[in-house]
């Protein structure tokens, strides 16, 4: 289960890092446009664009396995996450929603470092894919020695 | 769409950091955040190995790794595949990184913690743009920067060279200098430092486009930016949006063991830009001395390009051999005998000099002044005058002066004398020591001297 506090940090609007892999292990990354958290916390659903997702998409359905990695710019607070896919879906008018919100979200976080805003709103988020993971590992992920360190009382 | 690395090359300033994803023999993937893509040739670019993290250990496994680049102005990305070279932790690459990475970590006091590692070269397998990033684009959307014209750039360069070869002293090859880089090749915030006698510190002896000249501001060697490229002799180009890459402040001289520490401490700020965004100082050589460092700042991100970096490693080394004759040089011309009008005694105030000797500098009406080799030339200045009365100098007896402690060669006595000049003009401008004719000058004073000694 991941922290109400993770999960509050999560969805705040930061930078969403995907990584995947295909068959041969050729491994890629990409940005994610919204993220919610199931319930229970043992899960996160992010939505990858159509238009830059093709990839990531074809590596998840091939095998499932995905990183996630969430930044706040400001400070380069980062969190790290990986699991297993267990459902790939069209994205709702909801999740529509979500995505437009994070990018406002998202370009006021990096706005603060000096991407003009009217950049950052750019950011494509439609049409979406909705990527359900069940989180298996939690790492931190700040720059310093302690990076990649497993965060302790997370799944 | 196919893209040439080297069109590229605004994305390898470090300006937004870039995503880069791996995979482990296991096939699990990783994905982070680093802080700058180095460019090395066509199919070549150097990462960062700061810690020995998952990233690095997934390609010591699976050499494959993957990047996403970001045009830090129109935020279209560009992607990388990549397969792991070797990791190098010598040579002119690792080099050039590290003397990066160690000024990043001196100038946010992490010096030992964030230091470069290895420099890990990968192969660049594949280069794409990453269509449809961002949605259909405004009118007003920022275009890409314009490619330099380089033949008005090396005309410039020609201006700049005559008018290093015209200046006639120490004090007017600085200031064209200065001039020059402005308005020939558009650095309109610059400084320059010269190292002291020890060779431990550097101290700013001229400066332009801040409204604090910042003259005599020192840096320890190996201390922030400039310091490192003191201590390195290497040239260092920043650019950076923010977190802990960022640059944009000034650095203060600083007083050690010294029982006035807590007086001396706010003593002289470096001249800096509060919202400079991009940094270029250069180390000034002749063979393998360093004669002097010049620092650069722009408020742009992109203020600096590779071109900068050339066209002042050529500017620097006419500076350089330049500066290196007006400091060594001895030649003595004729005295001139042009006097500026000094005051009728009545409306003269009284001002108040200390000489604090353990700390070898001297306070003006109780504010500092100066200190070192330039305040024991003032001092030894302003008591043979109200000796006897003498008004006129040469810099011969300076240097024969042992009290002063100037070494017998290559001193920095005139550029000495301008730091004084300069800082007299700036906090006691009742006491003047203008040059009358090549090493000679005069110490003209239009106020009643209290001189005390503790």
């Amino acid at each position: 289960m991941i922290s109400e506090e993770l999960t509050a940090f999560i969805e705040s609007g930061v930078s969403i890092l995907v990584g995947t892999r295909d068959h041969a292990n050729r491994p890629y990354g990409m940005r994610g446009v919204g993220v919610r958290a199931s319930a229970d916390r043992k899960s996160l659903t992010v939505l990858l664009p159509d238009a830059t997702g093709k990839r990531a998409l074809a590596d998840v359905r091939d095998n499932g396995r995905v990183a996630f990695t969430f930044t706040r710019p400001i400070d380069h607070r980062s969190i790290q996450l990986k699991g297993a896919v267990t459902s790939v879906r069209a994205a709702t008018d909801e999740e529509r929603r979500q995505a437009e919100k994070y990018i406002d979200d998202w370009a006021g976080h990096v706005e603060v470092v000096g991407l003009p805003r009217a950049l950052g709103s750019r950011l494509a988020c439609w049409p979406s894919t909705a990527v359900t993971v069940r989180i298996e590992s939690v790492f931190h992920q700040t720059p310093g020695p302690s990076a990649g360190a497993r965060v302790t009382g997370n799944p | 769409m196919t893209v040439r690395l080297r069109d590229l090359s605004a994305c390898f300033h470090g300006i937004i950091p870039s995503i880069m994803a791996t995979c482990s023999k296991d096939g699990e993937p990783n994905v982070t955040y680093i802080s700058q893509v180095y460019y090395l040739d066509e199919s070549h670019v150097a990462l960062s190995c700061q810690f020995f993290n998952k990233t690095r250990i997934n390609v010591g496994e699976n050499p494959q790794a993957f990047v996403q680049v970001h045009d830090p102005v129109t935020f279209e990305a560009y992607e990388l595949d990549l397969r792991f070279v070797r990791s190098e932790t010598s040579g002119p690459t690792f080099e050039s990184m590290s003397v990066r990475i160690q000024a990043i970590a001196s100038q946010t006091g992490m010096s030992g913690v964030f230091r470069l590692l290895s420099a890990d070269l990968y192969e660049v397998v594949a280069v794409r743009k990453l269509e449809e990033l961002l949605s259909a684009t405004p009118a007003d959307a920022p275009k890409p920067l314009p490619v330099t014209d380089h033949r008005s750039e090396l005309r410039a360069l020609q201006v700049v060279s005559e008018r290093l070869n015209r200046a006639v002293d120490l004090e007017s090859l600085l200031s064209s200098f200065l001039v020059a880089l402005g308005e020939e090749l558009g650095f309109d915030h610059a400084m320059i430092l010269l190292p002291d006698e020890a060779r431990e510190r550097l101290f700013t002896v001229a400066s332009s486009g801040y409204g604090e000249s910042g003259v005599g501001a020192e840096v320890a060697f190996g201390d922030g930016l400039i310091g490192t490229v003191a201590r390195e002799k290497k040239i260092l180009r920043t650019s950076d949006l923010g977190g802990d890459l960022r640059y944009g402040r000034a650095i203060r001289g600083e007083v050690t063991g010294s029982s006035l520490a807590h007086v001396l401490t706010p003593e002289i700020a470096l001249p800096g830009l509060a919202d400079a965004r991009s940094h270029l100082a250069i180390p000034l050589l002749v063979q393998d001395r360093l004669v002097a460092v010049l620092a650069v700042e722009s408020k742009s991100p992109l203020g600096f390009e590779e071109w900068h970096e050339a066209f002042l490693h050529i500017v620097g080394n006419q500076a350089a051999i330049a500066l290196d004759r007006m400091i060594e040089d001895e030649e003595v011309g004729p005295p001139s005998f042009v006097r500026a009008p000094s005051l009728p005694p009545a409306s003269r105030r009284s001002r108040a000099l200390k000489f604090y000797q353990s700390d070898d500098c001297v306070f003006v009406d109780d504010e500092y002044l100066i200190r070192n080799v330039p305040a024991r030339i003032l001092w030894k200045l302003l008591k043979t005058h109200t000796a006897e009365g003498r008004i006129e100098f040469t810099n011969r007896e300076l240097r024969l002066d042992p009290w002063l402690g100037l070494p017998p060669v290559k001193d920095n006595l005139e550029s000495r004398l301008i730091l004084l000049r300069k800082r007299l003009e700036e906090k006691c401008p009742d006491i003047r020591i203008p040059s009358c004719g090549r090493g000679h000058f005069r110490l003209e004073i239009d106020c009643v001297l209290d001189l005390k000694e503790i």
